[in-house]
């Protein structure tokens, strides 16, 4: 009995599949617009002028970050877990009726959510504050969803066989409670259908409008708390989840050091939240506060970087499967990018380095690392170990997928050498007086000078989406390649040439 | 040497080329602007301390083989090892612990630093060293300053070469044109140019003295277009000058003090009242730049200006 | 302890939530109320300011521009006075932003004005060659929301106290008053006061025409928000 594997039931984590390639195509799509429109501003008009409204960059530019991170890396981490979450719990989701019909809620509320926001976004209706933009019908929406997550995760939890949690649930758990609390916190506004005219007239103006409970220094304190937070949650902890199942799955190696993983995890969640400050340097933040993110951010460096040693170290000697695999391949340089961009962030938190790299391209450089090299690999690796699982096929084509592996790899670096140079130049014009003791430059000759590398950044970028549709083809030739034999399959993932 | 760490030297390399780009794309580099020196410090330890420990553990993976004890448990069969934690990483770790401590309890406790009692700092040390070198300049080196001055804040109204960009603002190369001065005539002014209250009625307190009456359509016309060419040549416009406007701007038109302007010639003086009350006339509004530039900025932007239409 | 935590997940997620909840009290709780005290001289939005604050947000401009000022000399030499925590005291959302593709606008009102907005927002390449902003066009035709930006008002002065119809002390020991009407219609013909001004100093005649016929284009609400930055 033990040793027959179950059924596991991947209905829902195939929906969520489905999710993450096709909201990964908008947003990164949506990406690449953004990229040229900032090199070639014509291209701000490229629907006619008629349609401008629409096609701008700043239109755009909220639909892109809420595109890539409420639909690919959220859709990434639902499907992940509809996978993980039976596996190393060791039951299925079939054994229970009602939570396969909260996980198919939970698909279809989440499609409902992303209309509502991809409508609502495109035609201007937001609250400006980043990551956050959604007025609140939609965040009642997106708290339900989230509650029936919850509701997923403790429910598969509760009819568990095996006792004791495997770390990936750990980070589940985390990103769960994490996600719940700063949404909640941040998203507090009042309703402006509520205001009442001295005339006696009420429901005045539209009905989804409404206003921050929190005003000026304030209201930016909880917005950097949920916003840095949110890439702790959103970026980091559930990504750590899938590499901590999917690596040493895949290779078929032990984790390197369960001691490592527990201070990693425990460092993580303790240090992470006080960090939030380091958004708000030089602001109007009091002094002891900023100093606070600097510190935090700094010590923040060992528990990230632990997780990421952990999974090279759990690579120990396995060189030949680097090479062989390009699934490994993601997989073992998706944590080099946590690792650079987790000592890049911490170093852009020392206030001086700040001074220079804030409001600047090195901070979207930054960003990128992590979201291109880290989140990206991880997820599209992710996907890929699952299919052959998943489908009961092996996956179309490994030669496909590792040229998919070089363009995007060549794609991250355009896009992080090409911003680190505009950041760093843009920043030290900015600060440059000249031999009188004026400002050097006029801010456009701060804007000129970027174009070439703006330029760079989007062959980048488009090289990255070319990647991404190889990888979104692969998945759906898969759907109908060579069937696998196994009943199980064990660990490397079966590949068709 | 392995391919790896040749892979790793070539990228760093390769990022400290980038990063002289950088530095070199902003006029003089670093400046000796301390935070310009830590940025660039941060980024070249930021490539170098990855490249470094990734090249390393990536070694382990070419060269070592797995070892250590198995943990009972497995999670889909993934195992887990009951090593210890690697002694760099928990030295770090504990160090930057009590660094972190440290800084909070000792090295920079709690509201000993103020940012803004920073920025006073070098605000006084800046000034100071701009008062010490620039202060006393004049003549050609005052223009060039005024010309940097004029690059970085106006040109975005004026134009890079003061034309006022198809008459979006003024023209800066000509003392004014005729439509402005039509306008002025028209409607008065009243903005300072004297550096006080002093207005210049409109039409209904302009008397020709040649004809006797009230300023005509037709005299306008002839005067704004005897100013804008420079107030040179003898017509009819030269005529209605000397009798309606010469008592105030003079009989060859360059002002008296506390009567009213120069309309022959732009002084660093009247760029000066320009930029400290604005101007709102027949072009738009200019606005005013009474506190964004300090005294020495205005004089070395009014000799550029001067300098333009000579 | 740990593999004990790891056996009983509420106990778990319990740890968890204790753990990340209890950063965020020590870092936002304390100077909360002290915050959001005005500094003299600021005043409320005006409706028309609010309206075009609203344009503002749903245009993402602050995906561009930031509202903050540093305190280094080359921000305070190119922006002016560096940002005070109570100048933000009415701010909801605040606007500070996190990224300058262009410049900051924090105190644009004191440099740049009415005509040049309108020339800016229409083409900015045609004011500034080689700009990357993209054109508005669409401002001039959209109709400004009045009716929204007055529920906000109401919202604010009703929930947070905003001092709406009260004097609020300026900087030269005087006092002003922001008005805020008292029913929808009174709101819109403040409003339509606020926009004749501005458009005087502008030169689209369809937008001219809007406004002597009792509509507010979208741009004439932006540039009275912009104004107001000082
Ligand atoms: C009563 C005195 C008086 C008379 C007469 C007078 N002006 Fe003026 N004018 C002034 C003063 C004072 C100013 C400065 C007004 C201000 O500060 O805005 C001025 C300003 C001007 C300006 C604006 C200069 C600028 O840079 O914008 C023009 C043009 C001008 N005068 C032309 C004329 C012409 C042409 C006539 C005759 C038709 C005339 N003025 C007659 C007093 C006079
Ligand atoms: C926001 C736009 C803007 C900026 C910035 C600006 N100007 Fe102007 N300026 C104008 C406009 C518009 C006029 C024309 C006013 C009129 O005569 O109608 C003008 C007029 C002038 C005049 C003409 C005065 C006269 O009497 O003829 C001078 C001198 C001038 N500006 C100097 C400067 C200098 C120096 C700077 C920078 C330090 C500057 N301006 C920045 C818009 C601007
Ligand atoms: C793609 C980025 C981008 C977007 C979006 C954008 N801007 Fe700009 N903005 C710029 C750049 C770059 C400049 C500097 C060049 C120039 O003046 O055109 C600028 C300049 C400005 C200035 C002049 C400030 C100064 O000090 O010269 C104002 C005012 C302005 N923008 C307002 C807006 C408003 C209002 C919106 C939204 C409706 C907006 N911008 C959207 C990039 C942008
Ligand atoms: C130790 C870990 C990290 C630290 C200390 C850190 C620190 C920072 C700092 C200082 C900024 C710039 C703030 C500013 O000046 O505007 C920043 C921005 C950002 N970082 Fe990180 N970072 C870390 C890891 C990551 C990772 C792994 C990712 C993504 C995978 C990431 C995503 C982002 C994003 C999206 C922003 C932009 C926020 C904005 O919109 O302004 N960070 N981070
Ligand atoms: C095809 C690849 C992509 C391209 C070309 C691209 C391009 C861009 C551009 C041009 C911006 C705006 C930068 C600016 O304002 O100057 C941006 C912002 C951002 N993108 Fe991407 N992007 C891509 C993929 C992704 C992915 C996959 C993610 C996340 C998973 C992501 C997350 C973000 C975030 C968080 C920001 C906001 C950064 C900030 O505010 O600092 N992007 N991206
Ligand atoms: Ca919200
Ligand atoms: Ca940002
Ligand atoms: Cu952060």
């Amino acid at each position: 009995m033990e040793n027959r594997p179950l059924e596991y039931d991947y209905t829902v984590a195939k929906m969520f599949m489905l999710t993450t390639i096709v909201l990964g195509i908008v947003g990164m799509l949506v990406g690449v617009i953004l990229a040229f429109e900032l090199a070639f501003p014509s291209i701000n008009t490229i629907l006619g002028s008629g349609l401008a409204e629409y096609t701008n960059f700043s239109r755009l530019r909220p639909l892109h970050t809420d595109a890539v991170i409420f639909g690919f890396t959220l859709s990434g981490i639902f499907s992940t877990w509809y996978y993980v979450g039976q596996r190393v719990l060791k039951v299925s989701m079939a054994e229970s009726g009602l939570l396969m019909f909260l996980g198919k809620l939970h698909f279809w509320l989440y499609l409902v959510g992303v209309a509502a926001v991809v409508v609502s976004l495109l035609a201007g209706v937001t609250t400006s504050k980043e990551y956050a933009e959604f007025e609140w019908p939609i965040d009642i929406a997106i708290v339900v969803v989230w509650v029936i997550f919850g509701m997923s995760i403790f429910g598969l939890i509760g009819i568990r066989r095996e006792k004791s949690l495997y770390i990936s649930v750990w980070y589940y758990i985390a990103t769960f409670l994490g996600i719940a609390m700063l949404y909640l916190f941040n998203n507090m506004e009042i309703p402006t259908i509520l205001g009442t005219s001295a005339a006696g007239e009420s429901g005045i103006g539209a009905w989804y409008h409404s206003v921050s409970m929190y005003a000026g220094t304030n209201d930016a304190l909880v917005e950097w708390w949920y916003g840095h937070n949110a890439v702790a949650f959103g970026f980091t902890v559930p990504i750590v989840a899938m590499i901590y199942y999917f690596l040493p799955k895949e290779s078929g190696q032990a984790i390197y050091s369960y001691k490592l993983s527990l201070l990693s995890f425990w460092g993580l969640m303790f240090l992470y939240l006080w960090a939030g400050g380091h958004h708000l340097l030089y602001s109007t933040v009091p002094d002891w506060m900023q100093t606070m993110g600097s510190i935090f951010s700094i010590i923040l460096i060992l528990p990230s970087w632990g997780s990421a040693i952990n999974m090279l170290l759990t690579m120990k000697g396995e060189w030949q499967q680097v090479a062989a695999s390009p699934l490994i391949k993601f997989m073992v340089l998706g944590s080099t990018f946590y690792m650079f961009s987790t000592l890049e962030g911490p170093i852009q938190a020392i206030k001086s380095v700040n001074a220079i790299a804030h409001f600047t391209d090195w901070i979207v450089g930054h960003v990128h690392d992590g979201v291109l090299g880290w989140v990206g690999f991880m997820i599209m690796a992710a996907l890929f170990h699952m299919a052959p699982r998943v489908f009961k096929r092996e996956i179309y084509s490994k030669s496909l997928m590792a040229s998919q592996f070089w363009i995007q790899t060549v794609g991250v670096v355009l896009y992080f050498t090409s911003m680190w140079i505009a950041g760093i130049t843009q920043g030290m014009m900015w600060r440059a007086h000249d031999e009188f003791g004026n400002l050097a430059y006029s801010f456009i000759d701060t804007v000129t000078v970027l174009h070439p590398y703006y330029a760079i950044r989007g062959v980048g970028g488009l090289l990255y989406l070319t990647g991404f549709l190889m990888f979104a083809y692969n998945m759906y030739k898969t759907m109908s390649a060579r069937p696998v034999e196994e009943s199980e399959l064990q660990s490397a993932s079966p590949m068709g040439a | 040497m392995n391919k790896l760490t040749l892979w790793g030297i070539v990228f760093v390399l390769a990022m400290l080329l980038f990063t002289y780009i950088s530095v070199s794309g902003s006029e003089g580099g670093l400046h000796g602007d301390i935070i310009n020196q830590l940025g660039v410090a941060g980024a070249v330890a930021l490539v170098i301390i990855t490249v470094y420990v990734v090249v390393g553990y990536v070694r382990q993976m070419q060269e070592k083989t797995a070892d250590g004890q198995l943990a009972d448990e497995q999670w889909d069969g993934i195992g887990e090892y009951l090593n210890e934690v690697p002694t760099g990483w928990a030295v770090m770790f504990l160090g930057t612990m009590i660094w972190g401590m440290w800084y909070w309890v000792a090295g920079y406790p709690v509201n000993s630093y103020s940012q803004i009692g920073e920025y006073n700092e070098d605000l006084a040390v800046q000034n100071a060293k701009y008062e010490a070198q620039y202060g006393s300049i004049t003549g050609d080196r005052l223009v060039e300053m005024g010309e940097s001055v004029f690059l970085a804040e106006c040109k975005v109204c004026h134009g890079l070469t003061a034309d006022g960009i198809d008459g979006k603002a003024a023209n800066l190369n000509q003392r004014i044109a005729a439509k402005s001065v039509k306008y002025t005539i028209l409607h008065g002014s009243n903005n300072e140019l004297l550096g006080m209250e002093m207005p210049m009625p409109d039409r209904n307190g302009l008397f020709n003295a040649n004809s006797g009456a009230l300023i005509t359509d037709a005299e306008i016309d002839a005067v704004a277009t005897y100013v804008a060419n420079g107030l040179s040549g003898t017509g009819a416009g030269a005529n209605i000058f000397a009798g309606t406007c010469a008592s105030c701007h003079g009989a060859d038109g360059a002002g008296m003090d506390m009567v009213a302007p120069s309309l022959k010639a732009f002084s660093p003086k009247l760029v000066t009242n320009v930029l400290n009350h604005g101007k709102k006339a027949a072009i738009g509004t200019m606005p005013s730049f009474a506190t964004k530039l300090n005294s020495k900025q205005k004089e070395a932007v009014g000799a550029y200006i001067t300098s333009l239409s000579k | 302890m740990f593999h004990w935590l790891e056996k009983n997940p509420f106990f778990f997620a319990v740890g968890v939530f204790v753990t990340i909840a209890f950063a965020g009290l020590v870092e936002i709780l304390p100077n909360f109320a002290e915050q959001s005290r005005p500094v003299i001289g600021t005043k409320p939005y005006s409706t028309l300011e609010l309206a075009g604050r609203h344009v503002y947000i749903k245009n993402s401009c602050n995906a561009c521009h930031s509202q903050l000022v540093r305190p280094f000399k080359s921000e305070t030499d190119r922006y002016g006075h560096y940002s005070l925590s109570g100048e933000y005291a009415y701010d909801r959302p605040f606007l500070w932003g996190s990224k300058r593709t262009g410049p900051d606008l924090m105190r644009v009102g004191n440099y740049r004005t009415t005509d040049w907005h309108e020339n800016h927002m229409k083409s900015p390449a045609s004011v500034v060659p080689n700009s990357i902003m993209p054109g508005y066009a669409w401002l001039f035709t959209n109709v400004a929301d009045i009716d929204t930006a007055y529920a906000e008002q109401l919202t604010v002065a009703q929930f947070f106290s905003v001092p709406y119809n009260q004097p609020v002390p300026m900087k030269d020991g005087s006092t002003a008053v922001v008005k805020m009407g008292s029913s929808v219609a009174d709101a819109n013909a403040l409003a339509l006061a606020e926009a004749k001004v501005i458009v005087a100093d502008m030169r689209d005649q369809d937008v001219k025409d809007a406004v002597a016929s009792g509509k507010i284009p979208e741009i004439v609400a932006l540039i009275a928000y912009l104004n107001s930055l000082k």
